[in-house]
Protein backbone atom coordinates (compact mmCIF):
# COMPACT_ATOMS: atom_id res chain seq x y z
CA UNK A 1 0.00 0.00 0.00
CA UNK A 2 2.85 2.21 1.17
CA UNK A 3 6.28 2.05 -0.05
CA UNK A 4 9.29 4.40 0.64
CA UNK A 5 12.51 3.78 -0.98
CA UNK A 6 15.70 5.55 -0.50
CA UNK A 7 14.15 8.19 0.54
CA UNK A 8 16.79 11.34 1.75
CA UNK A 9 15.11 14.23 3.13
CA UNK A 10 16.58 17.76 4.41
CA UNK A 11 16.11 20.39 6.00
CA UNK A 12 18.30 23.14 4.50
CA UNK A 13 21.66 21.57 4.20
CA UNK A 14 20.72 19.12 6.93
CA UNK A 15 20.20 15.49 5.74
CA UNK A 16 17.46 14.49 8.11
CA UNK A 17 16.67 11.02 6.45
CA UNK A 18 19.54 8.91 4.91
CA UNK A 19 17.53 6.66 2.79
CA UNK A 20 15.19 5.18 4.08
CA UNK A 21 12.78 2.56 2.55
CA UNK A 22 9.85 0.81 4.32
CA UNK A 23 6.73 -0.42 3.69
CA UNK A 24 3.18 -0.85 4.32
CA UNK A 25 0.60 -3.35 3.53
CA UNK A 26 -2.77 -2.97 3.32
CA UNK A 27 -4.66 -3.23 7.09
CA UNK A 28 -0.96 -3.63 9.04
CA UNK A 29 -0.35 -1.63 11.49
CA UNK A 30 3.75 -0.53 11.62
CA UNK A 31 5.23 1.35 13.87
CA UNK A 32 8.59 3.26 13.53
CA UNK A 33 10.69 3.31 16.79
CA UNK A 34 13.43 5.71 17.73
CA UNK A 35 14.92 8.18 19.86
CA UNK A 36 14.75 11.94 19.82
CA UNK A 37 15.65 13.65 16.72
CA UNK A 38 16.17 10.02 14.87
CA UNK A 39 14.18 11.31 11.86
CA UNK A 40 10.42 9.86 12.56
CA UNK A 41 8.06 12.32 12.30
CA UNK A 42 10.56 14.19 9.17
CA UNK A 43 9.47 10.54 7.88
CA UNK A 44 5.46 11.30 8.15
CA UNK A 45 6.26 15.11 6.87
CA UNK A 46 7.94 13.12 3.94
CA UNK A 47 4.89 11.10 3.28
CA UNK A 48 2.84 13.77 2.96
CA UNK A 49 4.47 15.96 1.24
CA UNK A 50 5.11 18.68 4.27
CA UNK A 51 8.46 18.20 3.19
CA UNK A 52 9.77 17.31 -0.02
CA UNK A 53 12.08 14.42 -0.04
CA UNK A 54 15.60 15.37 -2.42
CA UNK A 55 16.32 11.60 -3.30
CA UNK A 56 14.59 8.42 -3.39
CA UNK A 57 10.55 7.71 -4.33
CA UNK A 58 7.29 7.34 -2.39
CA UNK A 59 4.27 5.28 -3.99
CA UNK A 60 0.79 5.08 -2.40
CA UNK A 61 -1.36 2.32 -4.04
CA UNK A 62 0.77 2.22 -6.89
CA UNK A 63 0.57 6.21 -7.39
CA UNK A 64 4.15 8.35 -6.55
CA UNK A 65 3.15 11.11 -4.52
CA UNK A 66 6.62 12.36 -3.25
CA UNK A 67 6.51 15.25 -5.39
CA UNK A 68 2.76 16.12 -4.80
CA UNK A 69 0.97 19.19 -2.58
CA UNK A 70 0.27 18.46 0.59
CA UNK A 71 -3.51 18.62 -0.44
CA UNK A 72 -3.31 16.71 -2.85
CA UNK A 73 -1.91 13.96 -1.24
CA UNK A 74 -4.59 14.06 1.31
CA UNK A 75 -7.52 13.67 -1.03
CA UNK A 76 -5.68 10.06 -2.00
CA UNK A 77 -6.83 9.00 1.50
CA UNK A 78 -3.91 9.53 3.77
CA UNK A 79 -4.56 11.17 7.15
CA UNK A 80 -1.85 12.31 9.20
CA UNK A 81 -2.23 13.06 12.90
CA UNK A 82 0.81 15.20 13.50
CA UNK A 83 3.24 15.38 16.42
CA UNK A 84 1.85 17.47 19.58
CA UNK A 85 -1.83 16.91 17.90
CA UNK A 86 -2.02 20.53 16.45
CA UNK A 87 -5.82 20.98 16.85
CA UNK A 88 -6.70 24.37 16.07
CA UNK A 89 -7.21 25.37 19.67
CA UNK A 90 -9.39 28.54 18.88
CA UNK A 91 -11.73 26.73 16.79
CA UNK A 92 -14.39 24.73 18.76
CA UNK A 93 -14.33 20.87 18.67
CA UNK A 94 -17.83 21.21 16.15
CA UNK A 95 -15.23 23.18 13.88
CA UNK A 96 -12.25 21.69 14.09
CA UNK A 97 -14.19 18.34 12.98
CA UNK A 98 -15.62 20.28 9.97
CA UNK A 99 -12.45 21.40 8.86
CA UNK A 100 -11.38 17.43 8.89
CA UNK A 101 -14.24 16.79 6.74
CA UNK A 102 -13.05 20.43 4.85
CA UNK A 103 -12.67 17.84 1.43
CA UNK A 104 -16.49 16.26 1.62
CA UNK A 105 -19.06 18.63 0.14
CA UNK A 106 -21.70 16.69 1.12
CA UNK A 107 -23.00 17.99 4.98
CA UNK A 108 -24.96 15.51 5.41
CA UNK A 109 -21.77 13.42 5.41
CA UNK A 110 -20.27 15.34 7.56
CA UNK A 111 -22.70 15.13 10.25
CA UNK A 112 -22.71 11.68 9.61
CA UNK A 113 -19.12 11.39 10.26
CA UNK A 114 -19.29 13.57 13.36
CA UNK A 115 -21.69 11.30 14.80
CA UNK A 116 -19.65 8.47 14.40
CA UNK A 117 -16.74 10.39 15.84
CA UNK A 118 -18.94 11.13 19.13
CA UNK A 119 -20.11 7.33 19.39
CA UNK A 120 -16.44 6.96 19.18
CA UNK A 121 -15.15 9.73 21.98
CA UNK A 122 -18.72 10.69 23.93
CA UNK A 123 -16.60 13.50 25.53
CA UNK A 124 -16.26 15.43 22.35
CA UNK A 125 -19.94 15.75 21.99
CA UNK A 126 -20.04 17.01 25.47
CA UNK A 127 -17.65 19.39 24.49
CA UNK A 128 -18.45 20.36 21.23
CA UNK A 129 -19.39 24.05 21.26
CA UNK A 130 -16.13 24.18 23.89
CA UNK A 131 -12.65 26.23 22.41
CA UNK A 132 -10.63 23.09 21.61
CA UNK A 133 -7.29 24.30 22.75
CA UNK A 134 -9.11 24.73 26.75
CA UNK A 135 -9.52 20.92 26.77
CA UNK A 136 -7.71 18.03 28.52
CA UNK A 137 -4.48 16.29 26.63
CA UNK A 138 -6.43 13.56 26.18
CA UNK A 139 -9.40 15.37 24.72
CA UNK A 140 -7.25 16.76 22.23
CA UNK A 141 -5.40 13.45 20.88
CA UNK A 142 -9.07 12.07 20.82
CA UNK A 143 -10.45 15.51 18.77
CA UNK A 144 -6.68 15.05 16.76
CA UNK A 145 -7.30 11.43 15.70
CA UNK A 146 -11.41 11.67 15.11
CA UNK A 147 -10.53 15.12 12.77
CA UNK A 148 -8.35 12.96 10.79
CA UNK A 149 -11.00 10.40 10.65
CA UNK A 150 -13.50 12.75 9.20
CA UNK A 151 -12.53 11.74 5.89
CA UNK A 152 -12.31 7.79 6.42
CA UNK A 153 -8.62 7.84 5.40
CA UNK A 154 -7.18 4.18 3.84
CA UNK A 155 -4.10 4.89 5.29
CA UNK A 156 -3.28 7.01 9.02
CA UNK A 157 -0.56 8.44 10.09
CA UNK A 158 -0.25 8.70 13.83
CA UNK A 159 2.90 10.66 15.73
CA UNK A 160 3.71 9.75 18.98
CA UNK A 161 -0.20 9.83 19.81
CA UNK A 162 0.62 9.32 23.17
CA UNK A 163 2.87 12.32 23.80
CA UNK A 164 2.07 14.29 27.21
CA UNK A 165 -0.18 11.93 28.20
CA UNK A 166 -1.03 10.35 31.65
CA UNK A 167 0.14 6.55 31.75
CA UNK A 168 -4.14 6.16 32.12
CA UNK A 169 -5.16 8.06 28.82
CA UNK A 170 -1.92 6.15 27.28
CA UNK A 171 -4.08 3.32 27.28
CA UNK A 172 -6.97 4.70 26.28
CA UNK A 173 -5.49 5.47 23.41
CA UNK A 174 -3.40 2.75 22.37
CA UNK A 175 -7.59 0.93 22.76
CA UNK A 176 -8.48 3.41 20.17
CA UNK A 177 -5.69 2.53 17.81
CA UNK A 178 -6.20 -0.49 18.64
CA UNK A 179 -9.72 -0.96 17.63
CA UNK A 180 -9.19 1.28 14.50
CA UNK A 181 -6.86 -1.10 12.93
CA UNK A 182 -9.42 -3.68 13.76
CA UNK A 183 -11.74 -2.24 12.01
CA UNK A 184 -9.63 -2.04 8.69
CA UNK A 185 -7.49 1.14 9.21
CA UNK A 186 -4.08 0.58 7.68
CA UNK A 187 -1.98 2.54 10.34
CA UNK A 188 1.63 3.88 10.80
CA UNK A 189 2.78 5.20 13.40
CA UNK A 190 5.69 6.85 15.11
CA UNK A 191 5.87 6.04 18.90
CA UNK A 192 8.17 6.10 21.53
CA UNK A 193 6.18 3.92 24.16
CA UNK A 194 7.26 1.04 22.65
CA UNK A 195 6.09 -1.66 25.23
CA UNK A 196 2.75 -0.62 24.50
CA UNK A 197 3.02 0.15 20.62
CA UNK A 198 4.63 -3.15 20.05
CA UNK A 199 2.29 -5.10 21.75
CA UNK A 200 -0.23 -3.58 19.21
CA UNK A 201 1.96 -3.60 15.45
CA UNK A 202 2.43 -5.71 13.49
CA UNK A 203 6.09 -5.09 12.40
CA UNK A 204 8.27 -2.19 13.71
CA UNK A 205 11.40 -0.45 12.12
CA UNK A 206 14.05 0.91 14.45
CA UNK A 207 15.48 4.44 13.07
CA UNK A 208 18.74 5.77 14.66
CA UNK A 209 19.67 9.16 13.26
CA UNK A 210 17.63 8.68 9.61
CA UNK A 211 18.97 5.04 8.82
CA UNK A 212 16.85 2.52 9.65
CA UNK A 213 18.60 0.15 11.70
CA UNK A 214 16.21 -3.21 12.32
CA UNK A 215 13.19 -4.13 11.27
CA UNK A 216 10.62 -7.23 11.79
CA UNK A 217 7.44 -8.84 13.68
CA UNK A 218 7.18 -7.20 17.21
CA UNK A 219 8.38 -10.78 18.31
CA UNK A 220 11.37 -10.41 16.24
CA UNK A 221 12.19 -6.69 17.96
CA UNK A 222 11.30 -7.82 21.48
CA UNK A 223 13.93 -10.56 21.13
CA UNK A 224 16.71 -8.14 19.85
CA UNK A 225 18.46 -7.30 22.39
CA UNK A 226 19.39 -3.95 21.57
CA UNK A 227 16.36 -3.06 21.70
CA UNK A 228 15.47 -3.77 24.92
CA UNK A 229 18.49 -2.40 26.32
CA UNK A 230 17.79 0.67 24.37
CA UNK A 231 14.21 1.14 25.28
CA UNK A 232 12.73 -1.80 27.70
CA UNK A 233 14.87 -1.75 29.79
CA UNK A 234 14.17 1.60 31.75
CA UNK A 235 11.06 2.61 29.94
CA UNK A 236 12.42 6.25 30.73
CA UNK A 237 9.60 8.39 28.99
CA UNK A 238 10.20 12.22 28.82
CA UNK A 239 8.18 15.47 27.82
CA UNK A 240 9.90 17.16 25.35
CA UNK A 241 9.99 20.77 23.81
CA UNK A 242 8.07 20.88 20.87
CA UNK A 243 10.26 19.77 17.67
CA UNK A 244 7.50 19.92 15.03
CA UNK A 245 8.22 23.31 13.42
CA UNK A 246 8.30 22.01 9.98
CA UNK B 1 -28.77 74.75 24.68
CA UNK B 2 -30.88 73.76 22.02
CA UNK B 3 -28.75 74.73 19.28
CA UNK B 4 -25.92 73.11 20.96
CA UNK B 5 -27.47 69.15 21.21
CA UNK B 6 -28.66 69.80 17.58
CA UNK B 7 -25.13 70.95 16.53
CA UNK B 8 -23.64 67.77 18.47
CA UNK B 9 -26.60 65.34 17.00
CA UNK B 10 -25.46 66.64 13.77
CA UNK B 11 -21.70 66.15 14.72
CA UNK B 12 -22.24 62.75 16.27
CA UNK B 13 -24.08 61.88 12.88
CA UNK B 14 -21.67 63.20 10.65
CA UNK B 15 -19.11 60.89 12.61
CA UNK B 16 -21.01 58.04 12.53
CA UNK B 17 -20.97 58.12 8.50
CA UNK B 18 -16.79 59.18 8.81
CA UNK B 19 -16.35 56.25 11.54
CA UNK B 20 -17.95 54.07 8.90
CA UNK B 21 -15.29 54.50 6.46
CA UNK B 22 -13.00 54.55 8.81
CA UNK B 23 -14.48 51.04 9.50
CA UNK B 24 -14.48 49.68 6.15
CA UNK B 25 -10.41 50.58 6.40
CA UNK B 26 -9.76 48.51 9.41
CA UNK B 27 -12.72 45.84 8.20
CA UNK B 28 -9.65 45.33 5.59
CA UNK B 29 -6.66 45.83 7.86
CA UNK B 30 -8.33 43.26 10.58
CA UNK B 31 -8.73 40.34 7.29
CA UNK B 32 -5.74 40.40 6.37
CA UNK B 33 -4.13 40.58 9.58
CA UNK B 34 -6.59 37.53 10.53
CA UNK B 35 -5.43 35.18 8.42
CA UNK B 36 -1.98 36.03 8.03
CA UNK B 37 -0.78 37.86 10.56
CA UNK B 38 0.58 40.83 8.52
CA UNK B 39 -0.17 44.59 8.87
CA UNK B 40 -1.34 45.56 5.41
CA UNK B 41 -0.26 49.21 5.43
CA UNK B 42 -1.31 49.76 1.63
CA UNK B 43 -5.08 49.30 2.75
CA UNK B 44 -5.26 53.46 2.14
CA UNK B 45 -3.98 52.87 -1.17
CA UNK B 46 -6.22 50.54 -2.19
CA UNK B 47 -8.88 52.46 -1.24
CA UNK B 48 -7.64 55.14 -3.62
CA UNK B 49 -7.25 52.90 -5.97
CA UNK B 50 -11.00 51.67 -5.90
CA UNK B 51 -11.83 55.37 -5.64
CA UNK B 52 -10.35 56.25 -8.71
CA UNK B 53 -11.10 53.16 -10.76
CA UNK B 54 -14.64 53.98 -9.92
CA UNK B 55 -14.12 57.70 -11.29
CA UNK B 56 -12.79 56.49 -14.40
CA UNK B 57 -15.70 53.84 -14.86
CA UNK B 58 -18.25 56.73 -14.06
CA UNK B 59 -16.67 59.75 -15.96
CA UNK B 60 -14.28 57.90 -18.88
CA UNK B 61 -16.50 55.32 -19.71
CA UNK B 62 -20.10 55.52 -18.75
CA UNK B 63 -20.12 59.24 -18.72
CA UNK B 64 -19.86 58.80 -22.83
CA UNK B 65 -22.54 56.27 -23.28
CA UNK B 66 -25.38 58.18 -21.75
CA UNK B 67 -27.16 55.69 -19.56
CA UNK B 68 -29.51 57.11 -16.50
CA UNK B 69 -27.88 58.25 -13.85
CA UNK B 70 -28.13 55.44 -10.76
CA UNK B 71 -26.88 52.76 -13.36
CA UNK B 72 -24.05 54.41 -13.76
CA UNK B 73 -23.30 54.80 -10.21
CA UNK B 74 -24.37 50.65 -10.51
CA UNK B 75 -21.74 50.47 -12.92
CA UNK B 76 -19.26 51.68 -11.46
CA UNK B 77 -19.41 50.18 -8.06
CA UNK B 78 -19.66 46.57 -9.90
CA UNK B 79 -16.50 47.64 -11.76
CA UNK B 80 -14.82 48.73 -9.24
CA UNK B 81 -15.27 45.42 -7.32
CA UNK B 82 -14.28 43.20 -10.32
CA UNK B 83 -11.30 45.41 -10.60
CA UNK B 84 -10.49 44.81 -6.95
CA UNK B 85 -11.07 41.03 -7.26
CA UNK B 86 -7.94 41.04 -9.83
CA UNK B 87 -5.71 43.62 -8.36
CA UNK B 88 -6.18 41.52 -4.89
CA UNK B 89 -5.20 38.60 -6.69
CA UNK B 90 -2.00 40.30 -8.20
CA UNK B 91 -1.16 41.71 -4.78
CA UNK B 92 -1.19 38.10 -3.42
CA UNK B 93 0.77 37.11 -6.16
CA UNK B 94 3.41 39.48 -6.00
CA UNK B 95 3.31 40.29 -2.16
CA UNK B 96 2.51 37.66 -0.19
CA UNK B 97 3.01 34.37 -2.08
CA UNK B 98 6.80 34.92 -2.85
CA UNK B 99 7.47 36.23 0.63
CA UNK B 100 5.54 33.22 2.43
CA UNK B 101 8.43 31.95 4.46
CA UNK B 102 9.96 35.49 4.76
CA UNK B 103 8.88 37.21 8.49
CA UNK B 104 6.01 38.87 8.89
CA UNK B 105 8.21 41.64 9.26
CA UNK B 106 9.58 41.68 5.52
CA UNK B 107 5.78 41.58 4.37
CA UNK B 108 4.73 44.35 6.20
CA UNK B 109 7.69 46.09 4.69
CA UNK B 110 6.80 45.13 1.46
CA UNK B 111 3.16 46.61 2.12
CA UNK B 112 4.67 49.56 2.64
CA UNK B 113 6.51 50.13 -0.30
CA UNK B 114 3.31 48.90 -2.21
CA UNK B 115 1.64 51.74 -1.08
CA UNK B 116 4.23 54.12 -2.12
CA UNK B 117 4.40 52.67 -5.49
CA UNK B 118 0.95 52.60 -5.93
CA UNK B 119 0.68 56.07 -4.93
CA UNK B 120 3.31 57.17 -7.64
CA UNK B 121 1.82 54.99 -9.96
CA UNK B 122 -1.60 56.34 -9.97
CA UNK B 123 -0.33 60.12 -10.18
CA UNK B 124 1.35 58.65 -13.39
CA UNK B 125 -1.39 57.35 -15.19
CA UNK B 126 -4.15 59.90 -13.46
CA UNK B 127 -2.19 62.99 -13.17
CA UNK B 128 -1.12 64.67 -10.37
CA UNK B 129 -4.01 66.84 -10.00
CA UNK B 130 -7.04 66.18 -7.64
CA UNK B 131 -10.49 64.89 -9.24
CA UNK B 132 -14.20 65.91 -8.61
CA UNK B 133 -16.48 63.30 -8.23
CA UNK B 134 -20.15 63.41 -8.04
CA UNK B 135 -22.35 62.07 -5.64
CA UNK B 136 -25.11 59.18 -6.82
CA UNK B 137 -27.90 61.37 -4.73
CA UNK B 138 -26.72 64.92 -5.48
CA UNK B 139 -27.54 66.69 -2.85
CA UNK B 140 -30.28 64.71 -1.16
CA UNK B 141 -30.95 65.10 2.53
CA UNK B 142 -33.68 65.16 4.82
CA UNK B 143 -34.37 67.13 8.02
CA UNK B 144 -34.81 65.20 11.16
CA UNK B 145 -35.44 67.67 13.89
CA UNK B 146 -32.63 69.99 12.85
CA UNK B 147 -30.45 67.48 11.98
CA UNK B 148 -29.85 67.11 8.50
CA UNK B 149 -29.30 63.68 7.49
CA UNK B 150 -27.99 63.22 4.16
CA UNK B 151 -28.58 60.22 2.01
CA UNK B 152 -25.35 59.93 1.10
CA UNK B 153 -24.26 59.43 4.66
CA UNK B 154 -26.94 57.45 5.55
CA UNK B 155 -25.79 54.94 2.64
CA UNK B 156 -22.43 54.95 3.87
CA UNK B 157 -23.08 53.72 7.36
CA UNK B 158 -25.77 51.06 6.06
CA UNK B 159 -23.46 49.58 3.81
CA UNK B 160 -20.52 49.54 6.38
CA UNK B 161 -22.75 47.74 8.47
CA UNK B 162 -23.59 45.47 5.86
CA UNK B 163 -20.37 44.44 5.39
CA UNK B 164 -19.28 44.10 8.39
CA UNK B 165 -21.98 41.99 9.59
CA UNK B 166 -21.47 39.84 6.16
CA UNK B 167 -17.98 39.44 6.78
CA UNK B 168 -18.36 38.67 10.21
CA UNK B 169 -20.88 35.97 9.52
CA UNK B 170 -18.57 34.79 6.57
CA UNK B 171 -15.85 34.28 9.15
CA UNK B 172 -17.50 32.91 11.64
CA UNK B 173 -20.55 30.38 9.96
CA UNK B 174 -19.43 29.43 6.52
CA UNK B 175 -17.00 26.35 5.79
CA UNK B 176 -14.47 28.71 3.95
CA UNK B 177 -14.29 31.47 6.59
CA UNK B 178 -13.70 28.67 9.21
CA UNK B 179 -10.59 27.57 7.17
CA UNK B 180 -9.38 31.16 6.69
CA UNK B 181 -9.86 30.72 10.74
CA UNK B 182 -7.87 27.59 10.75
CA UNK B 183 -5.02 28.61 8.57
CA UNK B 184 -4.23 31.55 10.35
CA UNK B 185 -3.81 29.64 13.42
CA UNK B 186 -1.74 27.10 12.03
CA UNK B 187 -1.35 26.37 8.19
CA UNK B 188 0.37 23.01 8.05
CA UNK B 189 -2.44 21.47 10.46
CA UNK B 190 -4.83 23.35 7.47
CA UNK B 191 -2.84 22.01 4.49
CA UNK B 192 -3.03 18.53 6.28
CA UNK B 193 -6.86 18.85 6.28
CA UNK B 194 -6.53 19.54 2.66
CA UNK B 195 -7.63 22.94 2.78
CA UNK B 196 -5.90 24.82 -0.03
CA UNK B 197 -3.73 27.23 1.63
CA UNK B 198 -2.68 29.13 -1.19
CA UNK B 199 -5.91 29.72 -2.78
CA UNK B 200 -7.12 30.66 1.25
CA UNK B 201 -4.76 33.37 1.50
CA UNK B 202 -5.44 35.05 -2.02
CA UNK B 203 -9.21 35.18 -0.95
CA UNK B 204 -7.66 37.04 1.88
CA UNK B 205 -6.54 39.61 -0.24
CA UNK B 206 -9.09 39.74 -2.26
CA UNK B 207 -11.50 40.69 0.49
CA UNK B 208 -9.01 42.96 1.12
CA UNK B 209 -9.58 44.62 -2.09
CA UNK B 210 -13.04 44.40 -2.42
CA UNK B 211 -13.79 45.69 0.86
CA UNK B 212 -11.14 48.51 0.09
CA UNK B 213 -12.98 49.11 -3.29
CA UNK B 214 -16.30 49.72 -1.58
CA UNK B 215 -14.75 51.74 1.00
CA UNK B 216 -13.54 54.33 -1.75
CA UNK B 217 -16.21 54.34 -3.99
CA UNK B 218 -18.23 55.68 -0.80
CA UNK B 219 -15.50 57.56 0.43
CA UNK B 220 -14.89 59.97 -3.24
CA UNK B 221 -18.26 61.46 -3.15
CA UNK B 222 -18.59 62.31 0.56
CA UNK B 223 -14.54 64.03 0.63
CA UNK B 224 -16.00 65.27 -2.83
CA UNK B 225 -12.13 64.88 -4.04
CA UNK B 226 -10.20 62.20 -5.23
CA UNK B 227 -6.33 62.34 -5.17
CA UNK B 228 -3.50 60.32 -4.41
CA UNK B 229 -3.33 61.56 -0.84
CA UNK B 230 -6.56 59.65 -0.13
CA UNK B 231 -4.42 56.80 0.99
CA UNK B 232 -3.15 58.87 3.94
CA UNK B 233 -6.50 57.95 5.42
CA UNK B 234 -5.49 54.36 5.80
CA UNK B 235 -3.20 55.48 8.43
CA UNK B 236 -6.17 57.57 10.18
CA UNK B 237 -8.00 54.13 9.85
CA UNK B 238 -5.31 52.24 11.69
CA UNK B 239 -6.34 53.04 15.93
CA UNK B 240 -10.08 51.64 15.09
CA UNK B 241 -8.57 48.96 14.12
CA UNK B 242 -6.68 48.48 16.95
CA UNK B 243 -9.31 50.31 19.55
CA UNK B 244 -11.58 47.65 18.53
CA UNK B 245 -9.57 45.39 19.53
CA UNK B 246 -7.40 44.28 16.30
CA UNK B 247 -8.69 40.95 14.83
CA UNK B 248 -11.90 41.50 15.82
CA UNK B 249 -14.53 41.80 12.75
CA UNK B 250 -17.28 43.98 14.77
CA UNK B 251 -14.64 45.79 16.44
CA UNK B 252 -14.11 47.23 13.48
CA UNK B 253 -17.39 49.11 13.66
CA UNK B 254 -16.89 49.91 17.32
CA UNK B 255 -13.29 51.26 16.58
CA UNK B 256 -14.33 52.74 13.49
CA UNK B 257 -17.31 54.87 14.76
CA UNK B 258 -15.84 55.80 18.09
CA UNK B 259 -13.08 57.44 16.24
CA UNK B 260 -15.30 59.36 13.39
CA UNK B 261 -17.20 60.63 16.58
CA UNK B 262 -14.32 61.72 18.24
CA UNK B 263 -12.95 63.26 15.23
CA UNK B 264 -16.02 65.54 14.57
CA UNK B 265 -17.14 66.50 17.44
CA UNK B 266 -13.74 67.48 18.19
CA UNK B 267 -13.08 69.71 15.34
CA UNK B 268 -16.92 71.24 15.77
CA UNK B 269 -19.10 71.57 19.04
CA UNK B 270 -15.02 70.84 21.28
CA UNK B 271 -12.83 73.05 19.60
CA UNK B 272 -15.72 76.04 19.68
CA UNK B 273 -16.21 75.77 23.37
CA UNK B 274 -12.66 74.90 24.64
CA UNK B 275 -10.00 76.48 22.35
CA UNK B 276 -7.35 74.55 23.57
CA UNK B 277 -8.97 71.19 21.88
CA UNK B 278 -8.37 73.00 18.54
CA UNK B 279 -4.74 72.58 19.62
CA UNK B 280 -4.97 68.63 20.02
CA UNK B 281 -7.53 67.84 17.41
CA UNK B 282 -4.84 66.23 15.33
CA UNK B 283 -3.47 63.80 18.23
CA UNK B 284 -7.17 63.72 20.29
CA UNK B 285 -7.61 60.09 18.35
CA UNK B 286 -4.04 58.96 19.45
CA UNK B 287 -4.44 60.09 23.24
CA UNK B 288 -8.33 58.16 23.48
CA UNK B 289 -6.02 55.27 21.68
CA UNK B 290 -3.64 55.04 24.26
CA UNK B 291 -6.19 55.57 27.10
CA UNK B 292 -7.84 52.75 25.95
CA UNK B 293 -4.92 50.20 25.68
CA UNK B 294 -4.29 51.24 28.91
CA UNK B 295 -7.21 49.82 30.40
CA UNK B 296 -7.60 46.86 28.22
CA UNK B 297 -4.40 46.11 26.07
CA UNK B 298 -6.72 43.91 23.92
CA UNK B 299 -9.18 46.52 22.42
CA UNK B 300 -12.76 46.78 22.95
CA UNK B 301 -13.69 43.47 21.40
CA UNK B 302 -10.55 41.61 21.03
CA UNK B 303 -10.18 39.39 23.52
CA UNK B 304 -7.18 37.31 24.92
CA UNK B 305 -5.22 35.29 22.61
CA UNK B 306 -5.11 31.77 23.78
CA UNK B 307 -1.97 30.29 22.88
CA UNK B 308 -1.46 26.72 24.70
CA UNK B 309 1.60 24.67 24.07
N1 LIG C 1 11.94 22.24 10.72
C1 LIG C 1 13.18 21.75 10.91
N2 LIG C 1 14.24 22.50 10.55
C2 LIG C 1 15.50 22.04 10.72
N3 LIG C 1 15.78 20.85 11.23
C3 LIG C 1 14.78 20.05 11.60
C4 LIG C 1 13.41 20.47 11.45
N4 LIG C 1 12.62 19.48 11.90
C5 LIG C 1 13.45 18.50 12.30
N5 LIG C 1 14.73 18.83 12.12
C6 LIG C 1 15.89 18.01 12.43
O1 LIG C 1 15.77 16.80 11.72
C7 LIG C 1 16.11 15.71 12.55
C8 LIG C 1 14.98 14.72 12.62
O2 LIG C 1 13.87 15.36 13.25
P1 LIG C 1 12.49 14.65 13.51
O3 LIG C 1 11.57 15.68 14.01
O4 LIG C 1 12.09 13.90 12.32
O5 LIG C 1 12.86 13.66 14.67
P2 LIG C 1 11.94 12.71 15.51
O6 LIG C 1 12.51 11.37 15.40
O7 LIG C 1 10.53 12.89 15.15
O8 LIG C 1 12.21 13.25 16.96
P3 LIG C 1 11.22 13.39 18.20
O9 LIG C 1 11.14 12.08 18.84
O10 LIG C 1 11.90 14.39 19.06
O11 LIG C 1 9.90 13.86 17.67
C9 LIG C 1 16.51 16.30 13.88
O12 LIG C 1 17.91 16.38 13.92
C10 LIG C 1 15.91 17.65 13.90
O13 LIG C 1 16.70 18.55 14.62
MG1 LIG D 1 8.92 13.57 16.07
Amino acid sequence: MLKLIGVETFYGKIKALHGISLKVLEGQLVCILGANGAGKSTILKSITGLVKPEYGTIHFKGRRIDQMDSEDIVKLSIGHVPEWRRIFSELTVYENLLMGGFLLKDDDLIHERMEEAFQHFPILKKRKTQQAGNMSGGEQQMLAISRALMLKPKLLLLDEPSLGLSPLLVQDIFATIKELHESGVTILMVEQNVNQALKIADYGYVLTTGKIFLSGTYKDLLEEEKVREQYLGEGKYNRRAKVWSG
Amino acid sequence: MNSLITDLAQEIFSGIALGSIYALIALGFILIFKATEVVNFAQGELMMVGAYVNFFIIQGIMGDLHVPTGWMFLMGLVGSILFAIVFGWFLDLVINRPLRDESVFSIIMATISMAIMLRALVSMIAGSESLVPQSPFGGAYFNLGGVIISVLDLTIIIGAIVLVSAFYYFFNKTRWGIAMQATSEDPIAAQLMGVPVKRVYALVWIFAAIVAAISGVLLSPRASLIDTNMGFLGLKAFPAAVLGGFGSIPGAIVGGIILGVIETVSMGTLSFHFHWVKEINDIIVWIVLIAVLMIRPTGILGTEEIKKV
